[in-house]
């Protein structure tokens, strides 16, 4: 069975018609690319599974279940986390404050615990804090050093790494990465590919959407891709096929002069 | 140890000494004397770092130290009941700004109606105790709830507005109720209610001097102590809040509310709890204020109020609950101590907050990195 | 006096409160379209205007200049002029330093410096607790249609309240600075790119904004016949809702608003009972429905934040 199943998607913003009728379907353990030129609705179609987004028709089953009017905060308990396309991180918080609110779902002190049982909340929290450091030593060993430093204080990949954390922190079954290498550096986007690939290492039950513009970071981690273009899907199948496609070439070129 | 308790005592003892010193030589003497002590803090790097380690190192010893020169004040003050008057006020101001706090500070909940809740709280007292002849022990305990229930017809504005919508909200709150206190007739119209009468534990009453041994306590000692056990158990409650869950949460959705959707984080809810308890001890703030005072009106709890507390937040730190406290302790006593500045009063926490923003925006002891402890 | 004639005199007397707060509105939807902030000092500002208006008239009057036509053109304009450049003052020292961090770190600082201004007039100007006469300037009389009163001098307030809400509608659409106010309000680095000095309209329409507030001051001198330290509360608070109900952002949503505002308080006093006293819980307890339930304004249209 599917984890995801994306049916009919169509998402408008007064006229304009951001996603039309998508499909896509994500089995577990599975990778997959999103493509598509700028405006083409790939954030579109994250924001509207993570519930941010209303959908104007079609339906979203997540392990079988619906997610249509759901709130976000009740999608994500279900297991779906993200990232965002530019950073959403809260740059005043520590290093840890930033992972260990990707776990405040899963918490078991209360308020009362915090005000009458400290000894619980405290052994909780150097628990969590723990977990927070051994994600972070995925990444990069010097990080979990750094974890009492407000996150604006570390550079730009390192906080496209702790984002990563915070999404895994909950412990989801699905993970969306909305363009992990934008603003990087080519150095960096290797790195952060390095770091895409121990993810799918040491998680393999997890299922991850990624979209991405660094066509080699979507050849290197996912095994399938789907290519949007003007809310619609053109093109699916295995990164070779999807590229060598005409509508794709296509909406790219089309794209880009678009810009230009 | 000793080096904590050292700097502990010595504060103290300028405090007292800038408090009671009458003659102009004495008050320049202490002046001076405050002065160097904090000059020698800034300038003396070793002993600066000496000091910030032994405070790091022996919290409980501090506060300890703390808690036990607050509990001598009185007696150190005992020949000026009006500034045991003071003391008390501020710790008053300590309770309501850690309720504050919680709401603007950790939840970025803007509430410009400070004044109101606390209104509610006094208010309720003065109903609770003149109007229907409750014991005034009871009403006290209950008024916070009245704040509480109150606030809950704010509860779809907050959720539904944020930033400067949400301040023009509350801000509609406190002129509203401003003006229904002045107009209704059960509220006393623009005179209040008068004759609240005073607390009572067990037949004393909290207006008699108490005495320790031979020694005989200032007027407002009983009240000043009943504030300072309400302010430390407010604080304390409130840096157990914020160094939990909730705190992580509300800093989190106060920073960016998308985010923290997609962790989880269910904002209608921590928002709301965020709000409800600052109601509760705003609320209490107030009621401890009726009573000790014997009446409120409407002019006690006008909009100008709300930016008072809302300067004791930023003065000592937005999200520091240490800062609420320092805030507090100096933004009530100064000005009753430069009483040739009363007038100058409000002209001078204007320029003050808008110095302290442009240039100090985190307030004198900003909010550290929370550490679960 | 039957129920329409009540109400249309009602509604008469709200617009005329409504020009002189919509008058406020607009200084705060310009502010907030180049600076994305709220001023609220922009009330205090509003009484400044006033108080310097009165020490023209004053000074005029000593010099012999008492006659409306000869008194009132320098007054108004001795009060746009340096109430707009107090205006720009405000801007540079507490709002444009403040402007890129959070909304609170605005509000407060803006707020507080309300508190400065209020409490200098208070405390600077002599017997500045007191309300302060303002000189009766305008025409006396009036005449009455289908048993409506209508006074000389409320039509003359309205014809100069809208001649100024005219005239800064010509300075946004005709002139090259309303072209950058406009341009900034919409992108502001889309606006720098095409050569838009951004200082300098800033500055430009915290001038206009306060300006219009010195008029709004000296107008509402006139028609209360006095002026007081504290009337930039409740006129700051007003103004805000007014262009928070228009739509912040939107000249012509602040001005709908103004006046949906001024008629909301005449037509509640006279509805309810005690109306006087309480018309404004009404006023504000609408205002706080329309920020719940269209926190984009009237004329504002709803969007999807994105994310
Ligand atoms: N909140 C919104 N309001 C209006 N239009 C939006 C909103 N979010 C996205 N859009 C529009 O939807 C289209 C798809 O955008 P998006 O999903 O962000 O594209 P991309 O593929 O680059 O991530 C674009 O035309 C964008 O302008
Ligand atoms: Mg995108």
């Amino acid at each position: 069975m599917s984890l995801l199943e994306v049916k009919g998607l169509t998402v408008r913003f007064g006229g304009l018609v951001a996603l039309d009728g998508v499909d896509v379907a994500l089995g577990e353990g599975e990778t997959l690319g999103v493509i598509g030129p700028n405006g083409s609705g790939k954030t579109t179609l994250f924001n509207t599974l993570t519930g941010l987004y209303a959908a104007a028709a079609g339906e979203v089953l997540f392990l079988g279940q619906r997610l249509s009017g759901l709130e976000t905060h009740a999608i994500a308990r279900r297991g779906i986390a993200r990232t965002f396309q530019s950073s959403r991180l809260c740059l005043e918080l520590s290093v840890f404050d930033n992972i260990l609110i990707g776990m405040h779902a899963h918490r078991r002190t209360g308020l009362l615990d915090s005000l009458l049982r400290r000894d619980r909340l405290r052994s909780e929290m150097s628990q969590a804090i723990e977990r927070a450091a051994h994600l972070l030593s995925l990444f990069n060993p010097a990080l979990p050093r750094r974890g009492l430093e407000r996150v604006g204080q570390l550079p730009q990949i390192d906080r496209r790494r702790v984002e990563i954390c915070r999404a895994l922190a909950s412990q989801p079954r699905l993970v969306l990465l909305d363009e992990p290498s934008a603003g990087m550096s080519p150095e960096e986007t290797a790195q952060l590919m390095k770091d895409l690939q121990i993810v799918r290492e040491e998680m393999p039950g997890l299922s991850v959407m990624v979209i991405e513009h660094d066509m080699f970071v979507i050849e290197g981690v996912s095994q399938r891709v789907v290519a949007l273009s003007y809310g619609r899907k053109i093109a699916e199948g295995s990164f070779a096929a999807v590229s060598a496609r005409d509508e794709v070439r296509e909406a790219y070129l089309g794209g880009e002069a678009a810009r230009a | 140890m000793l080096l904590v308790w050292l700097a502990e005592a010595v504060v103290f003892a300028l405090i007292v000494a800038g408090i009671l010193a009458e003659r102009p030589l004495a008050l320049a003497a202490a002046g001076v004397a405050i002065v160097v002590a904090g000059a020698l803090l800034r300038f003396v790097a070793p002993l600066r770092s000496a000091l910030v380690c032994a405070f790091a190192l022996h919290p409980t010893a501090a506060l300890l130290g703390g808690a036990a020169l607050a509990l001598v004040l009185p007696l150190a003050l005992r020949s000026s009941p009006y500034w045991t008057f003071v003391a008390t006020l501020a710790l008053l101001y300590v309770t309501i700004g850690q309720g504050l706090n919680l709401q603007i500070g950790t939840a970025g909940v803007i509430n410009l109606a400070g004044a109101a809740f606390a209104g509610l709280g006094g208010y309720s007292v003065g109903l609770l105790t003149v109007g229907a002849g409750w014991p005034s022990w009871l009403a006290v305990a209950a008024a916070p709830w009245v704040a509480v229930a109150v606030g809950a017809l704010l509860f779809v504005p907050i959720l539904k507005t944020r930033g400067h919508y949400l301040a023009l909200v509350t801000i509609a709150f406190v002129f509203i109720f401003n003006i229904l206190m002045n107009n209704l007739e059960f509220t006393g119209g623009p005179q209040g209610i008068k004759n609240i009468p005073t607390l009572r534990l067990g037949g004393y009453a909290f207006t008699a001097r108490p005495t320790l041994g031979v020694v005989e306590l200032p007027a407002h000692a009983n009240f000043y102590y009943a504030a300072l056990a309400t302010a430390f158990l407010a604080t304390g409650i409130l840096r157990r809040l914020h160094d939990s869950w909730l705190g992580l949460a509300l800093n989190t959705l106060r920073d960016d509310e998308i985010a923290a959707r997609c962790c989880g984080v269910s904002i209608a809810r921590e928002k709301l709890i965020a709000f409800s308890i600052g109601n509760f001890f705003i609320g209490l703030g107030g009621a401890l204020y009726a009573v000790m005072v014997g009446f409120v009106s409407p002019p006690d709890f006008d909009f100008g109020y709300s930016l008072i507390m809302l300067s004791v937040i930023i003065i000592g730190g937005v999200d520091s609950i240490g800062g609420v406290v320092l805030g507090a302790c100096l933004l009530v006593p100064l000005p009753e101590r430069f009483r040739f500045l009363h007038e100058y009063r409000l002209l001078l926490y204007g320029l003050v907050i808008v110095v302290m923003l442009l240039f100090r925006p985190r307030g004198l002891w900003p909010a550290g990195i929370r550490r679960y402890r | 006096m039957p129920p329409l004639e009540l109400l249309l005199q009602q509604t008469l007397n709200g617009v005329m409160l409504g020009v002189m707060y919509a008058l406020i509105a607009v200084g705060f939807t310009l502010f907030f379209g180049v600076l994305d902030v709220i001023h609220f000092s922009h009330g205090d500002i509003f009484m400044l205007g006033a108080f310097v208006g009165l020490s023209t008239l004053l000074g005029l009057a000593v010099v012999g200049l008492r006659t409306p036509l000869l008194a009132l053109p320098p007054a108004f304009a001795v009060a746009v002029l340096v109430t707009g450049l107090v205006g720009v003052g405000a801007e540079r020292v507490c709002v444009k330093p403040l402007a890129r961090s959070s909304p609170l770190m605005t509000l407060l600082a803006t707020l507080s410096l309300g508190l400065v201004l209020r409490e200098s007039v208070l405390i600077f100007y002599p017997r500045g607790a007191d309300p302060k006469p303002f000189p009766q300037l305008l025409p006396a009389g009036g005449f009455e249609v289908g048993g409506v009163a209508v006074r000389y001098e409320n039509l003359t307030i309205l014809a100069i309240g809208f001649a100024a809400m005219i005239g800064v509608d010509l300075v946004i659409r005709r002139t090259r600075m309303g072209a950058a106010i406009r341009a900034v309000a919409q992108d502001p680095e889309a606006a720098q790119m095409m050569g838009v000095n951004l200082d300098r309209t800033v500055d430009a329409t915290f001038f206009l904004g306060s300006g219009l507030a010195a008029v709004a001051g000296m107008l509402s001198g006139f028609y209360y016949g006095e002026i007081h330290f504290i009337m930039g509360i409740t006129g700051g608070v007003i103004g805000f809702s007014a262009a928070a109900i228009g739509g912040l952002g939107n000249v012509y949503g602040a001005i709908v608003g103004g006046l949906l505002f001024g008629v909301l308080q005449t037509t509640a006093a006279a509805l309810i009972p005690r109306g006087s006293e309480f018309r404004d819980v009404v006023a504000f307890a609408v205002v706080m429905l329309f920020l719940i339930f269209k926190p984009s304004g009237i004329l504002g249209e709803k969007s999807v934040e994105r994310v």
